[in-house]
């Protein structure tokens, strides 16, 4: 299936699926991120990563132990 | 010339030498505040009685009786932070924050709190509970978010030092934004404790926002709790990345950064370099998803269903759909800063910093922040995080410097450096300021050239 930023059934069923209530003017807010944003996240999912772990305990003051 | 119109530096020389007398610094700094800060909104809370006490109890520290502003994002022993919000989302309570602990150990006296963009989700500063802050260069134009209230007021002159705090870009967009040298330093080296999201984030550091390099080592020196030692910056190796974040800007900017560079090669008998890094711009959206899961801590449907009513549909909007972003998104954004921080480190083996424009536009109008950019027209937060996310996600340190003046509103050079040599991009930073014979440095925005005319 061909991915999608529509934001007209992702956003409602999204939010009520989770019991969050929205005003007419938060649901134009999120509209407006979901476009901006859901393309790029679509694309940073492809991103090739392979080899580059999630280390989420890694020492970011200090460059990789790698490196 | 009033001691008040001196360095951050000088400042503390002429007090320690006692040459300038702190008491009638800090009574001037609060009359300017009132003179100034009307225009601006840059000061939410003054409390003279507690900037008093912080005099009387300074001890003989590196900063003795300078006056400084504190961003909204830390708390104080008499006044909690409100994060520029109506609800903050997060218990928040007075107390000794770890930037309070610092200014006070260095003798610095707290003369009033900064405003921000509302919760830090703002590269415009034009949102806030206490409403937007304003541009010293152009009262009708963005100072720059989140780190708006700090930045505006070194800008005007009401104080020359001020310590602001960046998630992604929250001290480089407004020192670009108002003409400042704004330092984000190395993840974990300054103050954090007492902020609220201290125990859980890996993108926010405290930082300083001043005048010109010298003024924010010296308080970056306070924030480290270490002195940052001053080298020339001698055949300094300048890397130059062809991206996006370099192609994608006004050209007034982008000619003026060239420019900068060119200058600072010559002025450090250096060299520029071409730099390959790829993947620039989802780094910057890795950043932004890593922030915004770290700040879910504490919401909850209820939570979300329950907000104040005062906070602006725009936080309301974004704190829901937060909820939506996939998991997957979020733990891929952890995989790109594993990758970008193994391909930074590769990066500074062959260069010493890397340059590109803080933001890629001057600043916005306050009524409607977009820019104008060779891609077309974009919200300034789209643009401007591309630029910024890189140093927050890896932890690199970073700084904004200014360059020149397109539209009579300043422009901002970017340095980044590798982990830990904070002192090496303001070596860089002075550097540069010498090559432009501090002429950007030392440029007033007219609100403070007007009102030097008017209080002479």
């Amino acid at each position: 299936m061909e991915a999608s930023n529509r934001a007209d059934d992702f956003i409602p069923a999204g939010l009520a699926s989770l019991g969050i209530e929205a005003d007419e003017i938060e649901l134009a807010v999120i509209g407006a991120a979901h476009g901006m944003f859901w393309p790029a996240i679509l694309e940073l999912l492809e991103l090739d990563t392979e080899g580059a772990g999630p280390m989420l305990a890694a020492d970011l003051s200090r460059p990789p132990a790698s490196a | 010339m009033s001691a008040l119109d001196l360095s951050l530096r000088a400042q503390a020389a002429a007090i320690a030498a006692g040459e300038a007398d702190a008491a009638e610094l800090l009574e001037e700094t609060l009359e300017r505040i009132g003179q100034r800060n009307p225009a601006l909104n840059a000061v939410v809370e003054t409390f003279p009685e507690r900037s008093g006490e912080m005099l009387a109890a300074a001890p003989d520290g590196p900063l003795r009786g300078v006056p400084v502003v504190i961003k909204d994002e830390w708390p104080l022993p008499w006044r909690a932070q409100r994060f520029g919000a109506a609800e903050m989302l997060a218990p928040s309570a007075p107390s000794e924050s770890g930037p309070y602990r610092a200014l006070r150990e260095a003798g610095a006296v707290i003369v009033g709190v900064g405003n921000m963009h509302e919760l830090g989700a703002g590269s415009t500063g034009n949102v806030s509970v206490y409403g937007p802050a304003a541009n010293p260069w152009d009262t009708e134009r963005c100072p720059g978010g989140s780190s708006s209230g700090p930045a505006a007021a070194v800008s005007a002159r009401m104080v020359a030092g001020a310590v602001g705090a960046d998630g992604i870009g929250s001290i480089r967009f407004p020192a670009a934004y108002c003409g400042l040298t704004g330092l984000k330093p190395t993840f974990g080296r300054a103050a954090m404790a007492g902020h609220h999201l201290a125990e859980v984030s890996t993108t926010i550091v405290s930082g300083p926002l001043c005048a010109d390099a010298a003024d924010a080592r010296l308080l970056a020196s306070a924030l480290f709790r270490e002195p940052l030692a001053a080298g020339e910056g001698r055949g300094l190796r300048i890397g130059i990345v062809r991206d996006t974040v370099t192609d994608d800007v006004a050209p007034a900017v982008r000619d003026a950064c060239e420019e900068a560079i060119r200058a600072l090669a010559e002025e450090t008998g250096g060299e520029l370099v071409e730099v390959e890094l790829a993947d620039v711009e989802p780094a910057a959206l890795a950043t932004v998803l890593i922030a915004n899961t770290e700040g879910l801590t504490g919401l909850s449907p209820q939570r979300l269903n329950d907000l104040d009513p005062e906070l602006s549909p725009l936080a309301r909007g974004l704190l829901k759909y937060r909820m939506l972003l996939p998991a997957a998104a979020s733990v891929k954004a952890y995989s790109v800063r594993t990758l970008m921080r193994r391909r930074v480190a590769a990066a500074f083996d062959g260069v010493d910093v890397i340059a590109w424009p803080t933001v890629p536009a001057v600043a916005p109008p306050l009524q409607a922040p977009l820019v104008e950019l060779p891609s077309g027209t974009l919200t300034a937060d789209a643009a401007n995080v591309r630029g910024a996310g890189l140093a927050n996600l890896t932890g690199i340190p970073s700084v904004s410097v200014p360059v020149g003046l397109s539209e009579g509103l300043p422009i901002g050079l970017q340095l980044q450096a590798a982990w830990g040599k904070d002192e090496l991009l303001l070596d860089a930073a002075e550097a540069l300021e010498r090559a432009n014979g501090r002429r950007w440095v030392d440029s007033l925005p007219p609100l403070a050239r007007a009102a030097e005319t008017t209080e002479a």
